[in-house]
C-alpha cells in the first residue's frame, strides 16, 4: 500500500511555503472555513475520534487534552504551539514550519476555535531564526488575507497567532517549562497538578501542542477522523514524520504511516537507504535521545507508539538515530549525558546533581580511569533519578545510561578492564577534551 | 469546616480540607523531611525530599504539593520510599561542603537533622566537590549589610528567592546559570537590601545565608534557654524568641545571643524585621544604668552624678518631689515613653491620680518616635512607623495620645510649660533604647539653664537626658521584666523576663510603687501580677480582663535541643517533638543507657 | 543604599564573590528604532504581563550592543518593569545571551549525537586548530568565537554549525579550513544556509 504524503507533499516545491500555493494546491484554509461552521465541541470530538496522539514525544491523545481545558471560566484560554524542537535527532517541525507554515497557522486557528482561545503563541526555539522569519512573514500574509485577526471569514471568531522566540533551552520543550518561559521566567517546570489545561499560561486554561500535532488538525477537519485513523495501525493513525539521521545513506525527514517498520525506514530505498559505507548496523534510538535503544532484532517492529513501546522503547518524537558498529556504547552515553547535564534546568535535586554526577562518571570511564564499582554506581545513580524528578527530563537523562548498560554491558566492562576506550572511531575527536564543558 | 480523612502509615488522620499530605503528616506527628516547603511561602516541589508513596498514584509523589483527599492511603516508611528518599539525600549532600564544624547552622540544621534520620549512611561520591568561590577561605561572601552568603552550602531550595519575591515584594535574589552550576545571586553581587532581610537566615535550611550578627557567636547546645517574648521596638509587637547563651564563670559577654521570630498567625506570621532582630545589644551594653545616681548639688552643671544606694536615693527623691509640688501639685509633670509596659502605666496612673485627683492623667505626657520604614510596595510584611510598643496601652488607660499609632505625639503643652518655667519637676520614664523617647534636647537645655529645677529620669541607659538629670533610677529593659503591651491591632501581648536586670536595677513598676508609697499613697502591689489583677478588675470585658491569667514563659532548657533549635522549624517542633527522644547518635544522656566514659578523667577541683 | 538602623553588631565586611560579573558597560538605552520594536512586541501579551517580552527585549539589546552588559540588563529591567535580579536570572539561564564580548561571527558547533556521529568533534578540533583558540575563546582578530552547542535540530545535515543566526550545514572536518577562509573573505554570503532555503 503506497503511502501518499499529506504533510510534506509540497515541501520540495520552490514556493511551497507561500499562501497562494497553499490555497491553490493544498485546499488552504478550507479546513478553517469548515471548522468555523461547526461547533467548537464538534471539532474536539472529531480530533478525539481520529485518535491523534501528541507528536512532541509523549503521545498523549490530543482530543483528550483539549477536552480537559477548562471551559467554564471567564479567564481567556490559550494555545501554545511547542516549536522548541530540541530533542536530539528530531528535526521534523523545522521542515513543517519552513516549508509548510500555513498548515501550522491554520492548525493553530482551528485549535484556538476548538478550545475557545483567541490567542496562540508559537514558542519557537531561538536557534530557528531563519525559520521564524519565514513563519512570521507568512503569518502576516494570513492576517492580510483575513485568515487571522478579527472576524475571520465573517464568522465572528477572532484569533491572533504570535511567534515567541526562545533563547536556547531544551527544557523549554516541557509544557509547563514552556509556559514559564513564555511568562518571561527561566524555563523550569511547574508541579502538576494543576495541569496547564486548568491553570497554564498566566494561570489560564492552556493547551500545549507540538507543531506536527497542530499540522494534522486541518487535515482531520477536511478529510474526517476515519480517514486519519485509517492511515496507520489501530490507535496509531494518521500521517507520521520520521526524522532519520546518523550512519545512514540518506538522512532526512520521511513521511509515512506508522505501519512502516523500522527496518524499512532504515534500509528502505525510498527512505534512508541503508547504512553508509555498508558498515553493519549496531543499534537505533527510535524516538529521540530520551528513549531506550533497540537492536537489530527489533527492527521489524512497526514504527508506531504502541508497537515500539511493546518492543521496549518509545516512539517519542520519532527522531531515529542509527548507529553502526563504530559507535562505542560508553561514548554514546557520555555524549548524551553531556547534553542532559548542559540542559538540566537545575530546579529539582536528583536531576541537577544526578546528571552532573553521571556525566563525570561516564567521562572518567570513557577516558580509561573507570573502576569496577563505577558500573554499579552508574546503575544506582540512574535508578535514583528515575521517577523522582519534577519532570520527565530526569527519566530521559537516565535512559541512555540504563539502556546502554543493559544492552552493551560488555563494552562498559571492557573499558574498566582495559583502562581505555575499546572502540575509538575515526569520526571522533583526535584529542578528546577531558575537562568539563564550558 | 470541611474535613477529609486519610491514612498515613496506618494511622487515620482527619484534617481540614485543602491541607497537603505533608502538613497532615506533620500535624499528626509523623516525621517527613522537607526543604523547599515553608508554610509562609509558596509551594515549589523542587527538593524532592518529601516524596512518599500514595496508593493509586503511579510514581512517588511530593507530599508538600499533594492535597489530601478522602480515603487516601499514604506510606512514608516503606522500603522503596526509604530508599528513594535516601537517594535524594545522597544527591543533596553530593556537593555539600563538609563545613559543619565552622558553619553557624550546625546543631540546628535541618540538613543535618533530616539527612541523619533519612539519608544514606555514606556517600558514594568520589569526585572533588563543586566550589563556587575558589579555594581556601573565600567561601563566605558579602550578601548585603546584614547577611553573608556561602554558596557552596546552598542546596537550591529557592526559599530565599521566593521569600524575597512574595513576602518582601522585591525580587532581589535570583538564580544564576542553570543545572549543576546554579547558584543564588543578587544583581551585581550588591547583596540583599531589605528591612526584613534577617528572615532569610531563618528560611535558609542550611548555612548558606547567615546573619553577620550571629556569625561564630555560639552553638545551639550552648544556648541553655530560649524564652518566648515579644519585640518592643515598634507597635507591631512581633512575637519573638530571645536566645540566651551559657555564661560559665570563665567566659564573659552578653547573655542575649539573638532574637528570632515566633509564629503568630494574627500578628507577624513567621517573620520579624531587622530592627527588632538586630537591635537588642543595647540591653546589655556598657551604658546600662546599674545603680541609682544622685547629683549632690542642686545647681545645674555643678557636680557630676554619683552612684548612690536605693535607700539613700529614695528619701531624697521624695523630698525633692514634694518640694517641687508643694505650691502647685500640677507643676510636677511626667514624660513617659510609650515603651513603658501597661503595668508601669497603670501604676503611674494610680500615682498621678493619687497626687492630683481624677484629672491626674493630664500631668502625664506620652511620647514616642516614628520613623520611615522604607519597604517595597508589594510587601506582605509591613513594619509600622510607630517606634514604640504600647501607645495603645497608654490610650486604653486614659492617657492623652493624640493620633496614637497613626501619628506623632504632641509635646507642645509640656514643652511650653517647661520653657516658661511653670514646671517645677519632670519625672521621665524611659525604659526603651536610646532615642526612643524622641527629641528631648529642649528638656536637657531647660534643666541646664535652671528653668527646670528638678529632672528625674527612670530609665535603662545613660542617655544625654539621664546625664542631665538630678536623680537617675535604673529600670529594666523589656527582656528583664514580665510586661504586657498592646499592639496596633489592639492585641494584648506579653514580654517575659528572660534575664536578670543588671546591677541594682529594679523593675519599673516596682520603682513607681516605691515612689508612690514614699509620697504617702497606698499601693497594694507586691508582684507584677498584683498590678495586672488590679488592671483586669478595672477593665472587665476588655482585652485586659484576663491580664492576671497570662502565662509568662521562662527559658526553656535545651535538654532536647531539637525543641529549642531551628527557629524556622519551630512551628513544627511545637507540634512534633515535645516528648520524643533525641536524635539518634547524639550524646545527650538517654534513659537506661549507661553513661559514656569521658575521654579525659575529670579531677575534682580542690 | 541601605536603610538599616544603626547596627550595633560587629561591622563585618566580607569579601566580594569571585564569580566574574558581566561587564558594567556604559550607559545603555534603546535606539529609537529598537524602542519602537519593543513597544510593538509588548502589545502581543496581556497588559499586566510585560515580563513575557523579556526575551525579545534582551535580543534587541544584544543586537544593539553585541553582548549584554549590566547597564543593558538594568535598562531592560526598566522596560519590563521587573527587578534587575530577575533579568540577570533569565540572561544567565538561556545560552543564546552573551555577557562577554564575542567575535563578529560566533561559530556554534553542534556536538550532540547525530552531528557527533558524523564528525562534529573533529570539526571543533579543526576550527580550534585553524584559529588557534580553545572552545569558548575569541580569536586574535576578534572575528571568530568558537562555542559548542547542543542539538540544533538539523541532524540529517550533520555536522551543523550555526554562525550568529545563520546556518552552515554538512560541514565536514576537512572543509573547515576552506570555510573559515571563505567567511573571512565573503562574510555572510559564505554560508550555505539551511538547505531548505535552496533547492535540494
Amino acid at each position: 500500500m503506497a503511502y501518499e504524503p499529506v504533510l510534506t507533499k509540497h515541501c520540495a516545491a520552490r514556493d511551497g511555503y507561500t499562501l497562494d500555493f497553499y490555497v491553490k494546491n493544498q485546499r488552504g484554509y478550507e479546513g478553517l472555513r469548515k471548522a468555523l461552521a461547526l461547533q467548537p465541541n464538534d471539532i474536539i470530538e472529531q480530533v478525539k475520534a481520529s485518535g491523534l496522539r501528541g507528536r512532541g514525544g509523549a503521545g498523549f491523545p490530543t482530543g483528550m487534552k483539549w477536552q480537559f481545558v477548562l471551559k467554564d471560566t471567564p479567564k481567556p484560554k490559550y494555545i501554545c504551539c511547542n516549536a522548541d524542537e530540541s530533542e536530539p535527532g528530531t528535526f521534523k517541525d523545522h521542515v513543517l514550519m519552513e516549508r509548510n507554515p500555513h498548515l501550522l497557522i491554520e492548525g493553530c486557528a482551528i485549535s484556538c476555535y476548538a478550545i475557545g482561545a483567541k490567542v496562540a503563541y508559537i514558542y519557537i526555539r531561538g536557534e530557528f531564526y531563519h525559520v521564524q522569519e519565514v513563519l512570521e512573514a507568512e503569518i502576516e500574509k494570513a492576517y492580510k488575507a483575513g485568515f487571522l485577526g478579527r472576524n475571520i471569514l465573517g464568522s465572528g471568531f477572532d484569533c491572533d497567532v504570535f511567534v515567541h522566540r526562545g533563547a536556547g533551552a531544551y527544557e523549554a520543550g516541557e509544557e509547563t517549562a514552556l509556559i514559564e518561559s513564555l511568562e518571561g521566567k527561566r524555563a523550569q517546570p511547574r508541579i502538576k497538578p494543576p495541569f496547564p489545561a486548568v491553570a497554564g499560561l498566566y494561570q489560564c486554561p492552556t493547551a500545549v501542542n507540538n507543531v506536527e500535532t497542530l499540522c494534522n488538525v486541518p487535515l482531520i477537519v477536511l478529510n474526517g477522523p476515519e480517514w486519519f485513523a485509517s492511515l496507520g495501525p489501530e490507535k496509531n493513525g494518521g500521517p507520521k514524520l520520521f526524522c532519520i539521521s546518523g550512519h545512514v545513506k540518506r538522512p532526512g525527514v520521511y513521511e509515512t504511516s506508522m505501519h512502516t517498520t523500522l527496518r524499512e525506514l532504515v534500509f528502505g530505498e525510498q527512505f534512508a537507504g541503508g547504512m553508509i559505507d555498508e558498515r553493519p548496523f549496531k543499534a537505533i534510538i527510535p524516538g529521540g535521545s530520551s528513549v531506550p535503544l533497540l537492536l537489530e532484532q527489533d527492527l521489524d517492529t512497526p514504527a508506531s507508539f504502541d508497537h515500539i513501546q511493546k518492543a521496549g522503547s518509545l516512539l517519542g518524537s520519532a527522531g531515529l538515530i542509527v548507529m553502526n558498529d563504530s559507535v562505542c556504547a560508553v561514548w554514546l552515553a557520555m555524549n548524551l549525558l553531556h547534553f542532559y547535564r548542559h540542559e538540566s534546568c537545575g530546579k529539582c535535586t536528583p536531576c541537577r546533581e544526578g546528571t552532573d554526577w553521571l556525566f563525570k562518571l561516564l567521562l572518567r570511564l570513557e577516558s580509561g580511569d573507570g573502576q569496577p564499582k563505577d558500573l554499579d554506581l552508574l546503575f544506582g545513580v540512574s535508578t535514583n533519578i528515575v521517577g523522582k524528578t519534577l519532570c520527565a527530563f530526569g527519566d530521559a537523562a537516565a535512559t541512555p545510561v540504563l539502556s546502554t548498560m543493559k544492552l552493551f554491558r560488555g563494552e562498559y566492562e571492557a573499558h574498566v578492564r582495559e583502562g581505555r576506550c575499546t572502540l575509538p572511531a575515526p569520526w571522533r575527536a583526535a584529542h578528546p577534551v577531558v575537562a568539563a564543558h564550558q | 469546616m470541611e474535613t477529609v480523612t486519610l491514612t498515613i502509615d496506618g494511622t487515620q488522620i482527619t484534617v481540614p480540607k485543602g491541607r497537603t499530605v505533608l502538613q497532615a503528616a506533620i500535624e499528626a506527628g509523623i516525621s517527613v523531611p522537607y526543604y523547599c516547603y515553608h508554610p509562609g511561602i509558596s509551594i515549589d516541589g523542587s527538593c524532592r525530599v518529601c516524596i512518599v508513596k500514595i496508593e493509586k498514584m503511579g510514581k512517588l509523589q511530593t507530599s508538600c504539593s499533594t492535597v489530601c483527599t478522602d480515603g487516601m492511603v499514604v506510606h512514608t516508611r516503606e522500603a522503596d520510599v526509604v530508599e528513594a528518599r535516601a537517594g535524594v539525600f545522597e544527591f543533596l549532600l553530593l556537593n555539600h561542603p563538609l563545613d559543619c564544624p565552622v558553619c553557624d547552622k550546625g546543631g540546628e540544621c535541618p540538613l543535618q537533622d533530616f539527612s541523619y534520620t533519612f539519608g544514606p549512611a555514606e556517600s558514594r561520591m568520589d569526585f572533588p566537590r563543586r566550589v563556587f568561590d575558589g579555594e581556601g577561605v573565600k567561601a563566605d561572601v558579602d550578601f548585603g549589610p546584614t547577611l553573608m552568603l556561602n554558596r557552596n552550602r546552598c542546596i537550591l531550595c529557592t526559599r530565599c528567592v521566593r521569600f524575597m519575591k512574595e513576602v518582601d515584594g522585591d525580587a532581589q535574589i535570583g538564580i544564576v546559570d542553570r543545572g549543576a552550576g546554579s547558584e543564588i545571586a543578587t544583581f551585581e553581587e550588591r547583596g540583599v537590601h531589605s528591612l526584613i532581610s534577617g528572615n532569610l537566615m531563618d528560611v535558609c535550611p542550611v548555612g548558606a545565608i547567615l546573619t553577620k550578627d550571629y556569625r561564630f557567636k555560639t552553638r545551639p547546645w550552648d544556648n541553655p534557654g530560649v524564652v518566648d517574648t515579644i519585640c518592643t521596638l515598634c507597635s507591631k509587637g512581633c512575637n519573638t524568641s530571645a536566645w540566651l547563651k551559657a555564661k560559665p564563670e570563665w567566659a564573659r559577654g552578653s547573655q542575649l545571643i539573638r532574637m528570632t521570630p515566633r509564629f503568630n498567625a494574627d500578628v507577624n506570621n513567621y517573620w520579624m524585621c531587622d530592627i527588632g532582630r538586630f537591635t537588642y545589644h543595647w540591653a546589655e551594653g556598657d551604658t546600662r544604668l546599674r545603680k541609682p545616681m544622685l547629683r549632690p548639688s542642686t545647681s545645674p552643671g555643678q557636680a557630676p552624678l554619683e552612684p548612690a544606694a536605693w535607700r539613700d536615693v529614695e528619701p531624697k527623691l521624695r523630698d525633692r518631689i514634694q518640694d517641687a509640688g508643694s505650691q502647685d501639685p500640677a507643676s510636677v509633670r511626667f514624660l513617659v515613653s510609650a515603651h513603658a509596659s501597661t503595668e508601669e502605666l497603670y501604676v503611674l496612673k494610680q500615682l498621678v491620680e493619687g497626687l492630683l485627683g481624677n484629672d491626674g492623667a493630664r500631668a502625664v505626657t506620652v511620647t514616642w518616635t516614628r520613623s520611615d520604614k522604607r519597604q517595597p510596595e508589594g510587601t506582605k510584611f509591613k513594619v509600622p512607623g510607630t517606634d514604640a510598643p504600647n501607645v495603645n496601652g497608654a490610650k486604653d488607660l486614659g492617657f492623652e495620645v493624640g493620633p496614637g499609632n497613626e501619628g506623632m505625639p504632641d509635646l507642645t503643652r509640656l514643652r511650653t510649660d517647661v520653657e516658661a518655667g511653670r514646671v517645677k519637676a519632670v519625672y521621665v520614664l524611659d525604659p526603651g533604647p536610646d532615642g526612643s523617647i524622641g527629641d528631648v534636647s529642649w528638656l536637657v537645655a531647660a534643666r541646664r539653664s535652671g528653668t527646670l529645677p528638678l529632672l528625674v529620669v527612670q530609665g535603662v541607659l545613660m542617655t544625654e537626658l539621664a546625664a542631665a538629670a538630678d536623680i537617675v533610677l535604673p529600670g529594666t529593659a523589656w527582656v528583664e521584666k514580665d510586661g504586657i503591651f498592646t499592639n496596633d491591632q489592639g492585641r494584648v501581648q506579653a514580654s517575659s523576663r528572660a534575664i536578670a536586670p543588671p546591677g541594682e536595677a529594679r523593675e519599673d513598676w516596682q520603682i513607681l510603687v516605691s515612689v508612690a508609697r514614699s509620697l504617702g499613697l497606698t499601693m497594694p502591689y507586691e508582684t507584677s501580677n498584683d498590678v495586672r489583677r488590679a488592671l483586669a478588675t478595672s477593665k472587665p470585658g476588655t482585652g485586659y480582663a484576663e491580664a492576671d491569667h497570662l502565662l509568662f514563659t521562662r527559658p526553656v532548657p535545651a535538654r532536647n535541643w531539637l525543641q529549642a533549635s531551628n527557629p524556622s522549624e519551630r512551628w513544627k517542633w511545637d507540634f512534633l517533638f515535645q516528648d520524643l527522644p533525641p536524635v539518634k547518635g547524639h550524646s545527650v544522656q538517654m534513659e537506661g543507657v549507661p553513661a559514656q566514659e569521658t575521654s579525659i578523667p575529670l579531677k575534682p577541683v580542690g | 543604599m541601605s536603610f538599616h538602623p544603626k547596627m550595633e553588631y560587629a561591622p563585618a565586611r566580607f569579601h566580594k564573590s569571585a564569580r566574574t560579573l558581566p561587564d558594567p558597560g556604559g550607559d545603555f538605552t534603546y535606539t529609537a528604532e529598537n524602542q519602537a520594536k519593543f513597544d510593538a512586541n509588548v502589545q502581543r501579551y496581556p497588559p499586566d504581563q510585560r515580563k513575557s517580552a523579556i526575551l525579545y527585549a534582551l535580543y534587541l539589546a544584544q543586537r544593539q550592543q553585541g553582548f549584554l552588559t549590566r547597564a543593558a540588563m538594568a535598562h531592560v529591567a526598566g522596560q519590563i518593569r521587573c527587578t534587575t535580579a530577575d533579568v540577570e536570572d533569565v540572561v544567565s539561564y538561556y545560552t543564546m545571551f552573551y555577557t562577554k564580548p564575542v567575535g563578529t561571527y560566533v561559530l556554534n558547533v553542534c556536538r550532540t549525537l547525530s552531528c557527533a556521529l558524523l564528525g562534529a568533534e573533529r570539526v571543533t578540533e579543526a576550527i580550534s586548530e585553524k584559529l588557534g583558540i580553545k572552545v569558548g575563546e575569541t580569536d586574535a582578530s576578534g572575528m571568530f568565537t568558537l562555542i559548542e552547542v547542543e542539538c540544533l535540530g538539523a541532524c540529517d545535515r550533520a555536522p551543523v554549525v550555526m554562525v550568529n543566526d545563520d546556518w552552515e550545514e554538512r560541514l565536514a572536518p576537512e572543509q573547515v579550513g576552506e570555510f573559515i577562509d571563505h567567511v573571512r573573505a565573503k562574510g555572510r554570503a559564505a554560508f550555505t544556509g539551511c538547505h531548505l532555503h535552496k533547492e535540494k
